[in-house]
């Protein structure tokens, strides 16, 4: 796949405080990039300098093949951008809305007409394009804005929190959209704090603070941390016995007792799992289900964001960015 | 699959427009910014038809004529009737010299303030736009709609002076130097509130603190109005020149400014 944004070393300050410190970084077209930080590790402003809104203090940046500091209309022309707050004209209709950014990234009106009534389609808006956008909910207003940043068909979709405060049914629609996107072959870079989203969605995860922590598919996160677990239930309840036993089978990195179930980490359960079941049957448990337990992203998340941050406070290099 | 963006650069024209057309149909749905514009030139407008009409009704005292005649010593030899007609008409063209400094202020403040306040301004400076020509567009969108105001107040104040002024009061409102001072000095007077207007609501993000500063615009126009009423001042050919050349050279320090204010970054990281 094609390398579609490549950082190397970026960096941003603003005075004395590092906002970006850095940055290495290679998203590749045509995949769901998520990029996950706690508040204040400097999301918004990558953000904002990849889609060349803000130039960096140092390093440099490639995005859709155009050199960051030298190309910026260009950059600004190749990306689409979902900010923070949907910024809409509120005394405006969606459809004027929509038509005003068509122009400003210079589509001729008969594309910027077509392009406005897809995505007002595609976002459920259409039987309310003329009337004006304060009349619409928040979650209306979130469509519009992501249907805005797609309107000239960027190339690589900035989303900041896409689905926050919306509700299940939009959300939906939302992640549908994502979905489609990539489908189409472009390149969605996803900043969100709602990491069962970002599992679902992304392709690859970066977690982020000031600098790239960790860059992987959530698979492959979940895999190195916690190996695979697996999910044994037993009736009426695990016996002490009976973990000692699973303890002991051969590939058994850690097991542990979790409500009423048998929690097992195994480098590879496919040869371990049956060594597990033989050694409680043999033991005399009685087994109600086996099943193969999935580490929440969540879990991922903490492990390593907040490990980073740990280690930041002991070497003293911690820092916040709004 | 490889998927272009549409986008590209606009052209200069059709984003003036669109950023024109976007201002005009937000500014005619706040109806307090369409009072706060049209009350300045509808006031002096009806004060100075009722002025030169009473003026036209009403015979001067011994008084006024001496306080007109040491005001305008040009006027000295004319029949008092008429000339303190002319006197007023031109007094109060001083003060439609007011409406191009006050009306595209309020303007231009919402233009930017609100633009802030609804933090619509990311997702415009995220388009391939350039912020100098988005700053020319949103000063072309407050600067012509005040312009038409002035010159269409003019216009008015010009056929009532006609139908109910002295031959005096016509020739005053008429005179050439008039005449190039609605054309040439308004559009600049315009553009100068208009950019101080922005430069103001960069820094502030309260419409009527932008207001308060901005109205600051108006002082030097007033006392020009008060200097040659008080015939301190006598505004000839030579003064209006002078004044237009001024104005052109403000205007220009002024936009600079407004410029170096209005850049991407500063707007984005600094503006609150």
């Amino acid at each position: 796949m094609q390398t579609v944004i490549r950082t190397e070393k970026l960096t941003k300050r603003f005075g004395t405080l590092v906002a970006v410190d850095g940055l290495d970084l290679e998203v590749r077209e045509g995949e769901v990039f998520g990029f996950l930080g706690p508040n204040g590790a400097g999301k918004t402003t990558t953000l904002r300098l990849l889609c060349a809104l803000i130039g960096p203090t140092s390093g440099t940046a490639q995005v859709a093949g155009y050199a960051l500091g030298q190309q910026d209309p260009e950059i600004r022309a190749a990306v689409g951008i979902l900010t923070e707050q949907p910024g809409l004209y509120e005394r405006q209709s969606a459809w004027d809305n929509l038509v005003f950014f068509a122009t400003l990234y210079g589509l001729d009106r008969t594309t910027a007409a077509r392009q406005a009534e897809h995505f007002l389609r595609l976002m459920g808006l259409w039987d309310r394009r003329l009337e004006p956008v304060a009349t619409f909910s928040r979650g209306m207003k979130q469509k519009m804005a992501i249907a805005r940043a797609a309107l000239h068909e960027p190339r690589v979709l900035f989303l900041d929190e896409p689905t926050t405060g919306l509700d299940p049914d939009a959300a939906k629609t939302v992640r549908e959209f994502i979905v489609a996107v990539r489908g189409e072959g472009r390149t969605v870079f996803l900043c969100t704090h709602n990491l069962d989203e970002a599992d679902r969605l992304c392709d690859r995860i970066a977690f982020f603070r000031q600098s790239v922590i960790r860059i992987d598919t959530p698979d492959h996160l979940r895999a190195e941390l916690y190996g695979h677990a697996t999910e044994i239930r037993l009736m009426p309840t695990p016996r002490a016995e009976d973990l000692v036993r699973v303890q002991a089978v051969h590939g058994v990195r850690e097991a542990h007792l979790e409500n009423g179930s048998i929690i097992v980490s195994a480098t590879d359960p496919l040869l371990t799992n049956p060594l597990l079941v033989r050694a409680l049957v043999d033991g005399g448990a009685q087994i109600a289900y086996v099943i193969e337990r999935k580490v929440h992203l969540e879990e991922v998340y903490l492990s390593i964001v907040e490990g980073q941050a740990k280690q930041s406070v002991k070497l003293g290099t911690s820092g916040k960015v709004s | 699959m490889t998927t272009l963006a549409l986008a590209r650069t606009p052209e200069r024209g059709a984003l003036v427009r669109a950023v024109c057309v976007r201002e005009w149909r937000e500014a005619l749905g706040n109806r307090l910014l369409v009072a706060m514009t049209l009350l300045p030139p509808v006031v002096i407008l009806a004060a100075g038809i009722g002025a030169v009409a009473a003026a036209a009704a009403n015979p001067p005292s011994d008084r006024d004529v001496q306080a007109m005649y040491a005001a305008a010593p040009a006027v000295v030899g004319l029949d008092p009737k008429e000339a303190i007609q002319g006197f007023i008409a031109t007094y109060f063209l001083i003060l439609f010299m007011l409406i191009p400094t006050v009306v595209p202020l309020t303007m231009a403040i919402f233009s930017v303030i609100g633009e802030k306040a609804a933090r619509t301004l990311e997702p415009l400076l995220a388009t391939p736009v350039g912020v100098g020509e988005l700053l020319l567009a949103k000063c072309l969108a407050s600067t012509i709609p005040s312009v038409i105001v002035t010159w269409l107040a003019y216009a008015i104040y010009l056929a009532s002076v006609s139908a109910i002024g002295s031959q005096a009061a016509v020739r005053a409102v008429t005179a050439p130097r008039w005449v190039l001072a609605i054309i040439v000095m308004v559009p600049l007077l315009t553009l100068l509130s208009v950019t101080l207007g922005i430069l103001i609501s960069t820094r502030v993000n309260d419409v009527r603190v932008a207001q308060q500063i901005g109205g600051l615009v108006v002082v030097p126009v007033v006392g020009l109005g008060i200097a040659q009423v008080t015939g301190r001042v006598v505004l000839d050919n030579q003064s209006f020149v002078q004044f237009t050349a001024f104005l052109i050279v403000v205007d220009l320090a002024v936009f600079f400014f407004a410029r170096l204010a209005f850049q991407r970054e500063n707007i984005l990281a600094r503006w609150r």
